[in-house]
């Protein structure tokens, strides 16, 4: 005779048990172990207060449309980045960097000499990142007159902007070297690939590494030359900073037109 | 008198040059304010870096000089197991890694135990097995131990198409000869490593990629890594070579943090090191379950 009780019998009871102490384990796991998807969530109350500013300015700021694109597309002619769908962060952080006072850091930086000869020595900074620097005549002003309340609400407007790269037509030879850069980097010379933290595709990864697919090839050359020449210095770890002190000339125009040729969407279905 | 002050001043200063700017060992209270936040200051501690000369380093063949036959396909087939071991090989990789995670530029980085350095000199001896072993051998290991999976058997595709493809890269590469580059960059330590400021070198240099817990981050489709794990259940196991506090020291002196190689230094390297080999990773799989629960955990020692 089998004893009954509240929840059946003795076998039915070690059953559910079991079968609880195994759900709890897979959902604790699982709770636990959630894939850490990218999904960059932006606030529409500052979505939709950010595209007044991006569309129509504020006193004394231009808007930002006007060069950055109607729908933060960039500008490919005159090299003026693309905006839409970066991460909100990543935006907040530029804006900061441009609205800084280019403080005097003692440290004056020469362009390192292209000619690897001439170079006997790279000096590599231990302890010293500066605080996030960007010079640039028209960013600067911009950045200074915005608070940090309209900072957020345009980076979140154009984080949540959604963009489909137009891939450009470029020759064999330039694809096959920007290829290269892209994901071997230069071995030979310690320098690693920039798909490494730009994203398999580079199409960008997390808040600090932004996408290069979809950014025009006149920009990234551009920001490459001001990393070399310290008008940008706003990298975690002066990571930026020393690849490009290894990319030649060429690399750069190879590998930025590399990165106009790749197909890239974000925050479309 | 005064010539000889100037004679000495000179001599003084003259050998405050030559030998090179060494950081004084900081007390961690200190070192937390100029890791954390950047300084505005001259910067005092420069360490220098012989730039590459070219020619340095053995340039292995380029990608697109593969040959367009059967041991082409032999040799793309290796590459794309060797820098996507996940897809290519998963019956064999038993965590998130794939060999370029440590062989990093799928292979070619000079002191990041390149394939073109290691490829001609073996067979070697080793002190792990304790004979001399192949090179389909050391690549067995590398399966077992770094990616804590299975080893393919020596006369498995999967092995012949890793040697092709090793083989491939060093070609023109002189035979028994170590390299410049071989292996991981050389380390001296000063002071016994201590996780303690290891942890603070973590958080303010690595776990921007690494992830605050070590746990990697994974790519945006979910499938794969972006940035591996350095410890729990998908990195590299107990065995693995990296698991040896003084090899990673070696490895992230040169590699870590990506791109910024050689901005920590010799003590540095063996603390972030050291951090690293306190935590939880998979059970060597040379010992049983109780042994890998009870032993001391191996690779602390020098
Ligand atoms: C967790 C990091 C890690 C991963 C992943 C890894 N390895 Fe290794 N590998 C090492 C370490 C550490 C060494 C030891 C180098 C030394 O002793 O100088 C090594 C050595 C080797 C060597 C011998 C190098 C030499 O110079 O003697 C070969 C070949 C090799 N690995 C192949 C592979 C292959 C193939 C894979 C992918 C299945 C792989 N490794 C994955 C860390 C790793
Ligand atoms: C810019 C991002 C970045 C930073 C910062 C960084 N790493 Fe890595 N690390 C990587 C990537 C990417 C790889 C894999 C190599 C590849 O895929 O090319 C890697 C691989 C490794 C590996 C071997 C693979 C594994 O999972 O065990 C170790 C060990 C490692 N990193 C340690 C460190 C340490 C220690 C630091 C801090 C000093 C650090 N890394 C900082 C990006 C980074």
């Amino acid at each position: 005779m089998v004893k009954e009780t509240l929840f059946g019998t003795r076998v039915r009871r070690l059953a559910i048990l079991v079968v609880s102490v195994i759900a709890a384990v897979v959902l604790g796991y699982r709770y636990t172990h959630q894939p850490r998807y990218l999904v960059e969530k932006t606030d529409p109350a500052a979505v939709a207060e950010g595209r007044k500013i991006a569309l129509n300015g504020l006193d004394g700021v231009t808007a930002c449309a006007h060069c950055h694109g109607q729908n933060g597309e960039g500008n490919q002619e005159l090299g003026y980045p693309r905006l839409a769908g970066l991460h909100p962060k990543y935006i907040a952080k530029q804006l900061r960097d441009f609205a800084r006072d280019p403080m005097d850091i003692g440290v004056k930086v020469d362009p390192i000499s292209r000619d690897y000869e001439k170079t006997p020595r790279v000096y590599k900074d231990l302890t010293i990142y500066s605080p996030g620097i960007r010079r640039d005549p028209m960013m600067n002003p911009i950045a200074k007159a915005l608070s940090a309340k309209d900072i957020y609400n345009v980076s979140n407007y154009y984080a949540s902007l959604p963009f489909s790269a137009k891939p450009e037509p470029v020759d064999f030879e330039t694809l096959e070297r920007g290829h290269e850069l892209a994901v071997r980097g230069k071995p030979e010379y310690l320098m690693p690939r920039c798909n490494a933290c730009h994203g398999p595709n580079g199409e960008g990864f997390g808040e600090h590494f932004p996408p290069l697919a979809g950014q025009p090839p006149k920009y990234i050359i551009s920001q490459i030359n001001k990393w070399q020449n310290g008008d940008r210095d706003n990298d975690q770890f002066a990571m930026m900073k020393n690849t490009a002190n290894l990319l030649t000339d060429g690399n750069k125009v190879n590998v930025a037109r590399y990165y106009s040729n790749k197909s890239h969407s974000v925050n479309e279905e | 008198m005064k010539q000889i002050f100037s004679a000495l001043f000179t001599v003084v200063t003259a050998l405050s040059l030559l030998s090179p700017a060494q950081a004084e060992p900081l007390d961690p209270l200190e070192v937390r304010p100029t890791l954390v936040r950047p300084q505005v200051s001259l910067p005092t501690n420069l360490i220098t870096v012989p730039v590459v000369n070219p020619g340095e380093y053995f340039v292995p063949p380029s990608y697109e000089d593969i040959p367009d036959d059967k041991t082409g396909d032999m040799i793309r087939w290796g590459r794309n197991i060797f820098v996507n071991t996940q897809e290519y090989a998963p019956r064999y990789a038993g965590n998130g890694l794939n060999c370029v995670s440590c062989h990093l530029s799928e292979g070619r980085q000079p002191y990041a135990a390149p394939l073109w350095a290691s490829y001609p000199i073996y067979p070697v001896a080793r002190n792990k097995a304790k004979r001399v072993v192949t090179f389909q051998q050391r690549i067995q290991s590398c399966f077992k131990y770094s990616m804590d999976g299975i080893a393919p058997t020596v006369d498995a595709p999967e092995m012949d198409a890793l040697v092709t493809y090793a083989k491939w890269l060093s070609t023109g590469a002189p035979v028994g000869v170590a390299l410049p580059g071989r292996g991981f960059a050389s380390i001296k330590k000063t002071k016994d490593p201590s996780p303690i400021n290891g942890e603070i070198i973590y958080n303010t240099r690595c776990a921007l990629c690494h992830g605050a817990n070590g746990e990697g981050q994974k790519n945006r489709n979910g499938v794969g890594y972006m940035f591996p794990p350095l410890w729990g259940m998908d990195s590299f196991n107990r065995g693995a070579g990296l698991n040896k506090v003084k090899t990673a020291a070696q490895f992230i002196k040169a590699n870590m943090p990506l791109g910024s190689g050689y901005t920590l230094n010799d003590d540095e390297a063996l603390d972030v090191a050291a951090y690293m080999w306190i935590h939880f990773r998979p059970d060597d799989p040379r010992t049983s379950f109780f042994m890998n629960r009870f032993s001391p955990k191996p690779g602390g020692g020098h």
